[in-house]
């Protein structure tokens, strides 16, 4: 029987062996471990020796904070208001926060009055060691912002080593106490869960009520889901919140610098990350001031025509489910007067939508708008022809016209069925245009007769 | 009798029918009976619960078997437990009683049930249900598996009291988020594992490391459960147990449920060609026995070793006893059935409405099917436990029941059925486990770090726990700072390790006589053979012939046909030798490790005709070949030794000395028999010499064929003296082989081969 040590090396052997194009690569991270071997990391000297903090911390003003759990490092920024990030100004959250009540009832389902107060708002983004929220994912680094009296504040927690995790949490848990919101990107089914999980690893256990969420990934699709390549952070912060970020360590990259940092104890490592999460939290801010002031529907802040009215109508339907009906209800109008609405992909649904609302002098237009459009286009549609033959037939009761748009459903029909090479779905239609056709033709014949 | 409808009263009034057939009795080979046995009972333990007590009462339970009681007792003592009793003597009370009782009394306590698959698990959950709304207390037991839906997951996690899932589910989705069960780990105090047999090999090994990261994590939440076993019958199960808790464990075996006389017929098809030895089909033999059972209402199990028999058999039956009983009244059962379909199949044959049921081992289980009163075996199911298993679905508490084992043509049917002592006379296999695998360790040992980090003093098996975590710091998948070693990686380790061989891959099979319907599932290795374009699949006797196989779609598009064929197919095995590592040459043996791939390739298909079996056709089949990737070791004779033999003679050895080794290698591997393979070849590709192959049944390999190549001495040692120590004349499936595998001087030829290879060594 070998013994244990001789197996594992022999399991390492074998493994090599079978991977005989990776050889280079693997002599190479020995190397590595032998020389690492010889000097314990500086991580771990920075562990044992907790007063001598790392010059190239100091250089971007990392601290070390002691509590009864520990050390760990922190670094905190102020940003005196006024201050712009992007096109917004930071500060005009103090005033508008209230606004994004209705942002809050929805992601919490509480009472639709129940106010948003901006001390009460904590912004927050953990760079973690993993993926997932898993018991393994770790967070090495937690920012959090929030309004003082006349700043915002930066706080970013970081620990040297799992070691100084209980520490950190400790010192987190002062900050959310007092807090009613967690404003974030995706916080809500990630960040959030991954920090729950860490303080029950640590002993603690939830009781009470959880923070509520300001989850902005949600809404921010509502918004850009149409009209942005993505809707990660990035590129919704450049597009739509007019903040360039320049040179950024992609948040991708934060585990791999991370395990950089632990393997040779260089901060450098880390500094971008630091950047990175910085903006980040910064965006968070600028995020809920767009959304505060569209709610709020300033002067001003009146959503731009975009070329296809996509994000005009996301815009409008999202702010009809706030509760903002009025204000939707402008933005709708704008839609149905463009000359090109007949020509959009929203056309139908805002008809159907002002068809609910009893408005046909709205929708009349935008089925017309419809039908010119798809009775010479590309690809038939007999939504609107239908729409209108109900119309005639049950409201404006000009049954000849009914029965006009009826035909052209029914040749539409015709059209769609040979493009789709005879789709056996579309028989179903068919069979109730020709049962309308019928009908109607059987109304205007008795009332020939009795004419 | 009555002899109007040929209706049996009972099956012992059957019995006396067969002896009076003549015709029958002359293949009758053996007639085993084993004596009725009366209940022995205990009064209901006086503490227990009255809601409890009421609702059993309700369901006719007055008193306890002994081993039930026995099994309440030791659980009250604080014990962990492993009941091992056979099919359908309560032994789900044996757990159940007790994990009712503490949840009657504290509501927030929790319970945790291990099933080897989804269907076992469900069932559980009705019965479970079934006690809560008769004590009419509200007692929440959730299926916790891959099909529960994501919005009622939550739930589960916070009040479900018995969670019921699966080691793959805990390995993969529970235990890496044990941050979201805080409630079930901290109030946990019954685990209870149910078919504990069926967790041996290398699977086995697996689940006895999820099981230390299962205890690992309780212990975090600062609970300490007790274990509940429950197992069929195996030679070992306090051993096994133990093995895979890593905890003494108290054995209830004293079985004190009746049984009815119990009859083991042994039965070989009759000769029908004297000068070549052929006999009758034990397919047809075995439908014979069936009909002529069910024609008599008696209610009857038959099992087949594979899926394409099952449902040969079913088809026969059906046609012989269509005009007495309706169709529906005998099925088929097997794997790839829908989960819908086999519940319905279980229901009616617990009803009675159903008469017969023709099943692959799939029902060898604890599924609950109620008991039967006959079974016949198409063939040796190839172990004395799985026999002893099979043969436990026939036998009620009270009446005869009988069990027929058919022999098929292949030798270790025909040994058996001339030497049934054999079988009587030995106990069942033993079910073995190594946990401490050093692959299978270090995978595990990477989730628990996962899940929490390790600490200074924490054990996790039986190496050297920081040797191992040093390893992994060298390797940068774990950070070691003070006293701990935390996870590093990125990546989420339980995702890329399976408990099981086989990806669970299915291809569905899609009907499109009437519009496009979803009839079955085939397992991904299994398709090439069964669902290959113009195979004839057959799914519950009916014919459906396969238009289009879309492999990498995982679909098989078939139309319901009627022929009078069925298909079988071919597959052509290749072993390539890709990489040695390791090489030592002794005497005349030179032996290697090193990577193999062994390729299985569906050639063409033959049509066989229905009941005459004749081969009217073939086609090619056109597929990729699967590829195993694995690591092998293997040893060849040098020539002049293969200069001693006739090639004939020396195929006989090869063969001889494998079917030994393979007996031998599982015992110091700690594996199980299917876990590792043994090829003889005459002439090796790749040595060009007499060579036996050992290859891992795992992708990438487990490391058993390297354990074998470090202990090639004493593997070879010991199988000389398995061979010279064996009492039978010249050949037995302990050995060698059957002769009519290896032939007369089977036995001397392996053992001169062997023993010319260790004198000069």
């Amino acid at each position: 029987m070998s013994g244990l040590r001789e197996r594992l090396e022999r399991l390492r052997a074998a493994a090599q062996a079978s991977e005989a194009a990776e050889a280079a690569q693997t002599a190479d991270a020995e190397v590595k471990a032998e020389t690492e071997a010889a000097s314990p990391s500086c991580a771990e000297q920075a562990g044992r020796t907790a007063s001598k903090l790392h010059p190239a911390f100091r250089a971007i003003g990392v601290e070390e904070i002691e509590n009864d759990g520990g050390s760990f490092l922190l670094r905190r920024l102020a940003y005196p208001l006024p201050y712009s990030h992007g096109r917004y100004g930071l500060e005009e959250l103090q005033r508008s926060a209230g606004w994004l009540a209705p942002v809050a009832a929805r992601q919490n389902q509480t009472r639709a009055t129940a106010p948003v107060d901006v001390s009460r708002l904590l912004f927050l983004d953990t760079e973690t060691t993993g993926l997932g929220v898993g018991a393994g994912n770790v967070p090495f680094m937690i920012g959090f912002g929030y309004y003082a009296d006349q700043a915002f504040i930066v706080e970013q927690t970081l620990i040297r080593h799992p070691g100084e995790e209980r520490a950190m949490l400790e010192y987190l848990l002062t900050h959310l106490k007092d807090k009613e919101h967690l404003v974030t990107y995706n916080g809500r089914t990630f960040d959030w869960p991954v920090i729950v999980s860490r303080y029950i690893m640590n002993g603690w256990r939830t009781s009470g009520a959880e923070p509520g969420h300001l989850d902005f990934l949600h809404p921010s699709r509502a918004l850009w889901r149409k009209t942005l390549a993505s809707c990660r952070l990035a590129t919704v912060e450049e597009a739509r919140l007019g903040f360039v970020r320049g040179e950024d360590v992609p948040g991708s990259l934060a585990p791999a610098l991370y395990v950089q940092f632990l393997n040779d104890g260089n901060p450098e490592h880390l500094h971008g990350v630091y950047t990175h999460n910085e903006k980040d939290v910064l965006t968070l801010a600028a995020l809920a001031v767009h959304f505060a002031q569209l709610l709020e529907d300033r002067p001003g802040t009146e959503p731009l025509d975009d070329e296809d009215g996509e994000e005009l109508y996301c815009t409008a339907s999202w702010l009809e489910k706030h509760g903002q009906e009025e204000h939707a209800e402008r933005l709708f109008a704008r839609l149905a007067d463009r000359p090109d609405a007949g020509e959009r992909a929203w056309c139908l649904a805002l008809a159907t939508r002002y068809k609910k609302l009893g408005r046909m002098d709205r929708a009349v237009p935008l089925w017309e708008a419809a039908v010119a459009c798809t009775e010479y286009g590309l690809l038939p549609k007999t939504d609107a022809f239908v729409e209108l033959a109900m119309h005639h037939e049950h409201r404006t009761k000009d049954l000849g016209l009914a029965l006009d748009y009826a035909k052209r459903a029914l040749a539409m029909l015709g059209r769609r069925a040979r493009m789709n090479r005879a789709n056996a779905s579309l028989s179903d239609d068919r069979e109730k245009l020709q049962r309308r056709i019928e009908r109607l033709e059987a109304r205007i014949g008795r009332a020939a007769e009795r004419g | 009798m009555n002899p109007l409808t040929e209706r049996a009263e009972s099956v012992e009034e059957w019995l006396g029918l067969l002896r009076s057939k003549p015709e029958l009795m002359e293949n009758v080979t053996y007639w085993h009976t084993q004596p009725a046995r009366p209940a022995r009972t205990v009064p209901l333990p006086p503490n227990i619960h009255p809601k409890l007590a009421e609702a059993l009462r309700s369901k006719g339970i007055s008193e306890l078997y002994t081993h039930q009681a026995a099994s309440y007792q030791a659980v009250a003592e604080g014990r962990h437990v492993v009941a091992v009793t056979p099919t359908a003597s309560g032994k789900t009370l044996c757990y159940n009683l007790p994990v009712l009782q503490t949840l009657l009394h504290d509501d927030s306590a929790r319970a945790l049930y291990l099933f080897p698959t989804k269907a076992l698990a469900q069932d559980q959950v009705a019965e479970l249900q079934q006690l809560a709304d008769l004590m009419e207390v509200d007692i929440k037991t959730h299926t916790y598996d891959g099909d529960t839906p994501p919005t009622v997951r939550t739930a589960i996690r916070n009040a479900g009291h018995i969670v019921v899932t699966n080691p793959d589910m805990l390995h993969s989705a529970i235990l890496p988020h044990h941050t979201k069960w805080v409630k079930l780990f901290e109030n946990i105090r019954y685990i209870i594992i149910d078919e504990l047999h069926a967790y041996r090999g290398v699977f086995g090994s697996h689940v006895a490391n999820v099981i230390r990261r299962l205890q690992r994590i309780c212990k975090f939440y600062g609970s300490n459960p007790q274990f509940l076993c429950a197992s069929a019958t195996i030679r070992n199960p306090r051993e096994h147990a133990e093995r895979l808790l890593g905890a003494s464990v108290a054995l209830i075996d004293d079985n004190g449920a009746p049984t009815g006389e119990k009859h083991m017929v042994f039965y070989n098809p009759p000769v029908v060609n004297q000068q070549l030895g052929i006999r009758r089909s034990s397919v047809l033999e075995s439908q014979k026995l069936a009909a002529l059972l069910l024609k008599s209402g008696i209610q009857t199990i038959v099992f087949a070793r594979s899926r394409v028999r099952v449902e040969i058999l079913l088809t026969y039956l059906q046609e012989l006893i269509k005009g007495e009983l309706g169709k529906k009244s005998i099925r088929g059962y097997r794997g790839g059935y829908l989960p819908k379909l086999r519940r319905e199949i279980e229901k009616g044959l617990r009803s009675g409405e159903i008469r017969g049921v023709v099943s692959t081992n799939a029902l060898e289980l604890g599924i609950d099917i109620g008991q039967l009163q006959a079974c016949v075996l198409n063939g040796y199911p190839g172990s004395i436990a799985s026999t002893w298993q099979q043969s436990g679905r026939a036998g009620r508490r009270q009446g005869s029941s009988v069990t027929f084992l058919v022999a098929s043509s292949n030798p270790l049917d025909q040994y058996l059925i001339q030497n049934p002592d054999y079988f009587l006379g030995r106990p069942p296999e033993e079910a073995r486990i190594h946990p401490d695998n050093l692959l299978i360790l270090l995978d595990h040992i990477k989730c628990a770090a996962y899940e929490l980090p390790f600490e200074e003093g924490d054990s996790f098996g039986g190496e050297k726990l920081t040797d191992l975590l040093e390893f992994l710091v060298e390797e940068k998948v774990l950070h070691h700072v003070g006293n701990r070693w935390y996870w590093m990686e990125q990546a989420f380790p339980a995702h890329n390790i399976s408990l099981r061989t086989a990806a669970q891959e299915n291809i569905v099979i899609i009907d499109m006589t009437e519009g496009h319907k979803v009839i079955g599932e085939v397992d991904r290795f299994s398709a090439p053979t069964l669902v290959h374009e113009e195979a004839i699949y057959l799914h519950e006797g009916v014919q459906y012939q396969v238009e289009k196989l879309d492999y990498p779609e995982k679909k098989a598009y078939v139309r319901q046909v009627n022929v009078d064929y069925f298909t079988d197919a071919s597959l052509a095995v290749e072993l390539k030798v890709l990489h040695v590592d390791l090489e030592t040459k002794s005497g005349p043996l030179e032996r290697h490790f090193g990577e193999v791939t062994v390729m299985a390739k569906p050639t063409i298909f033959k049509k066989i005709r229905l009941r005459t079996h004749e081969n009217i056709g073939s086609g090619p089949i056109h597929l990729p070949e699967e590829i195993l990737h694995t690591s092998g070791y293997w040893f060849s004779f040098s020539e002049e030794e293969s200069a001693k033999r006739s090639a004939n003679d020396m195929q006989m050895a090869l063969l001889g000395l494998a079917n030994v080794l393979i007996h031998l290698a599982p015992l110091h591997l700690m594996c199980d028999p299917f876990d590792i393979r043994v090829v003889p070849q005459v002439k090796a590709t790749h040595t060009k010499r007499p060579t036996i192959y050992f290859y891992d049944r795992y992708p990438g390999g487990i490391g058993l064929s390297q354990r074998l190549y470090e202990m090639h001495d004493e593997l070879l040692e010991e199988a000389e003296r398995l061979i010279v120590g064996c009492g039978c004349l010249s050949g037995c499936p302990a050995c060698v082989g059957p002769i009519e595998e290896v032939g007369l001087l089977g036995k001397t030829q392996a053992l001169s081969l062997l023993r010319g290879a260790r004198a000069e060594a």
